[in-house]
């Protein structure tokens, strides 16, 4: 009875932690540093994304299609504008 | 304030408004010209653009309580490809006036005029007071892409509307400290996203910027938008797919998933470049300017989002018009930075800075010249061809700056904007009493001649090729009513049905006679004697 109280109080404080930390990261505006790593991670997924076409779908021919290049060179950009986010630090995004 | 700027400024404001209100009155000149345009459309009772008899059997399937997402493996072998509520806007109309392309094309009209409008408010509210905000919204309507395709009995400009209301809606959200008030805006947004993507598939990318602007203001905001969203727009979507057994997922999904040509996006970035430029550039310049130093507004995040839209031109049955949402988001970004840096010039009388005071108008002005299009043999616009030397060269007496001289243009723009004349009329009646004279069925590639010689409308050709090409289409029954010449008519403009029909049509019918309107030939065939086959 007592260790189940003990862990409820502590999962009670454990969420009231969890709220505190992130109700104001998710009710405050992005920082341009946190726009920044959101666009690196996202055009990094693209990019691995778009290149695992050719390894993934083995019945295609081999070689970057047009298509392919114009997806990649997309997904290139928006890392190249996430990096250069990052050193713009907490200003409002 | 040093004495030669008491003089040089007022003289330099005045030089400013006085281009301003020349570039004024050049846009709205082509708001006249896109007036004509639309009412020479309206009084047209026959196929204008591809797809329009298509977008008008929507309406009366509606109108009679009827999906339009059918199995096009059984005769009348028709199904839509597009969402529902542009036709479902048009269904009162249908009821009251039945078959005509007139009010169809009118929502377009209206639509465009909306949109524009929602474009100057949102520059007036969101840059400042001045001429910038009726501006923008006349630069909307000059587009020779909004020009061409706003007085269509096609969704696309219905879309366009509902995703710049929305997104003008939207754009002050996080300012508003009324909770309440807040809720409101909130909601109107949302559904004003929801009715532009029931409009037409492609506004999905609007909606993903709504919710990433609202995740970038707060993330708390993006997550309920974007689930609010998925549960209406999903819950919406997964009633019509059970209601319709399959086929709405089937025809507007699956079988818009066509060939992409990277040569052909390409071709019309440029040109959407090339025409649209003196705007792109400031409103890119703006862009970069809320990235690095401002907040982002709405309007940056949605050109970007536009933009990849505009790249998915390339698909097959895209076009130009897959332009026309980032034109929307390049009028209010330009607009609202130009106003912001003229609030700045005017405050700061910075002397070195004073040549933008010219150059915003400058770049108005030039954009007027980009976009020419004008018809060349209709009053009043022969004497304006005249004085300039303009020569047409498109159909009908028209001209347009996004073809060359000799009348080319890049694969997937629009083949339209000319003006339907008498004969064209003639054409089209010509057409109509030669299908009402026919026994049975007619196939037409176009569907304004079956339905107003009061017979069903067979087959929509690009819906069947789209569903070929995407390995979702057999044809057995259609290609059996070929063998047995069971359509006394045939009707080709373009020849979009799937290349079995198309052979079919070929081995089974022999070509009768051409008949030639707006600028189209309409190729018809009858069925081969037995013995010739």
């Amino acid at each position: 009875m007592a260790v189940g109280e003990n862990t409820r109080r502590i999962l009670l404080q454990g969420q009231g932690l969890l709220r505190a930390i992130l109700r104001p990261m998710w009710e405050r505006p992005l920082s341009k540093r946190q726009l920044g790593l959101l666009l690196v991670l996202a055009g990094s997924a693209g990019f691995i994304a778009v290149l695992a076409i050719d390894i993934l779908d083995a019945g295609r021919e081999g070689g970057l299609g047009p298509a392919q290049s114009l997806a990649l060179g997309g997904t290139l950009l928006i890392l190249l504008v996430g990096l250069s986010l990052l050193p713009l630090g907490d200003r409002p995004a | 304030m040093p004495a030669e700027r008491q003089i040089f400024f007022p003289f330099l404001f005045r030089m400013h408004k006085a281009l301003m209100w020349a570039a004024l009155l050049l846009l709205a000149g082509y708001l006249l010209v896109f007036l004509f345009y639309a009412a020479n459309l309206i009084q047209f009772p026959f196929d204008y653009d591809q797809g329009e008899g298509f977008e008008l059997v929507d309406t009366l399937l509606f109108s009679q309580g009827r999906w339009p997402w059918q199995n096009v493996e059984a005769y009348p072998f028709y199904s839509s490809n597009y969402p529902p509520l542009f036709h479902l806007l048009a269904v009162p109309f249908a009821w009251l006036f039945g078959p005509s392309y007139a009010y169809g094309r009118l929502l377009g009209t209206l639509a465009t005029l909306i949109a524009a409008g929602a474009i100057a408010i949102a520059v007036r509210r969101d840059g400042g007071p001045g001429l910038l905000a009726p501006v923008s919204g006349l630069a909307f309507i000059a587009s020779n892409t909004i020009y061409h395709i706003g007085p269509l009995n096609r969704q696309h400009m219905s879309m366009v509307m509902f995703e710049t209301l929305a997104l003008v809606v939207l754009a002050n959200l996080g300012s508003i400290r009324d909770s309440r008030q807040r809720r409101k805006v909130f909601w109107t947004g949302l559904v004003l996203i929801l009715a532009a993507g029931y409009t037409k598939q492609l506004a999905l990318a609007t909606a993903l910027a709504a919710m990433v602007f609202l995740f970038i203001q707060r993330p708390l905001r993006g997550l309920q938008f974007a689930a609010a969203i998925a549960l209406i727009g999903g819950g919406i979507f997964l009633m019509l797919t059970f209601a319709t057994e399959g086929q709405w997922w089937l025809q507007t999904i699956s079988a818009n998933v066509n060939r992409y040509d990277p040569q052909q996006a390409l071709g019309l970035l440029q040109q959407w470049f090339e025409l649209h430029g003196f705007l792109v550039v400031p409103a890119l310049l703006y862009l970069l300017y809320e990235l690095y130093v401002d907040r982002l507004s709405i309007y940056s995040v949605w050109l970007v989002s536009a933009l990849v839209i505009g790249l998915l031109s390339g698909k097959w049955g895209a076009g130009d018009s897959y332009f026309s949402t980032a034109i929307a988001a390049t009028c209010i970004l330009a607009g609202v930075g130009s106003s912001r840096l003229l609030a700045w010039l005017s405050e700061r009388r910075n002397l070195r800075a004073a040549p933008g005071l010219l150059l915003i108008p400058l770049l108005y002005l030039g954009y007027s010249k980009s976009v020419l299009h004008l018809p060349t043999h209709s009053p009043p616009f022969d004497s304006i061809a005249a004085l300039l030397e303009i020569r047409p060269n498109a159909p009908n007496g028209f001209y347009d700056s996004a073809r060359s001289r000799a009348g080319d243009f890049p694969p997937g723009y629009a083949d339209i904007g000319h003006l339907t004349s008498s004969e064209d009329l003639r054409a089209g009646e010509e057409l109509v009493a030669i299908v009402r004279a026919v026994d049975g069925p007619v196939l037409s590639e176009d569907g304004s001649f079956a339905l107003l010689a009061g017979k069903d409308e067979d087959t929509n050709p690009t819906q069947l090729l789209n569903l070929a090409n995407n390995g979702l289409y057999r044809g057995d029954a259609l290609l059996q009513m070929l063998r047995e010449q069971a359509f006394g008519l045939i009707i080709l403009r373009a020849g979009f049905f799937p290349g079995t029909v198309l052979q079919a049509i070929d081995e089974n019918y022999g070509p009768d006679q051409v008949i030639s309107m707006n600028g189209f030939d309409y190729r018809l065939y009858r069925p081969r004697p037995a013995q010739a086959k």
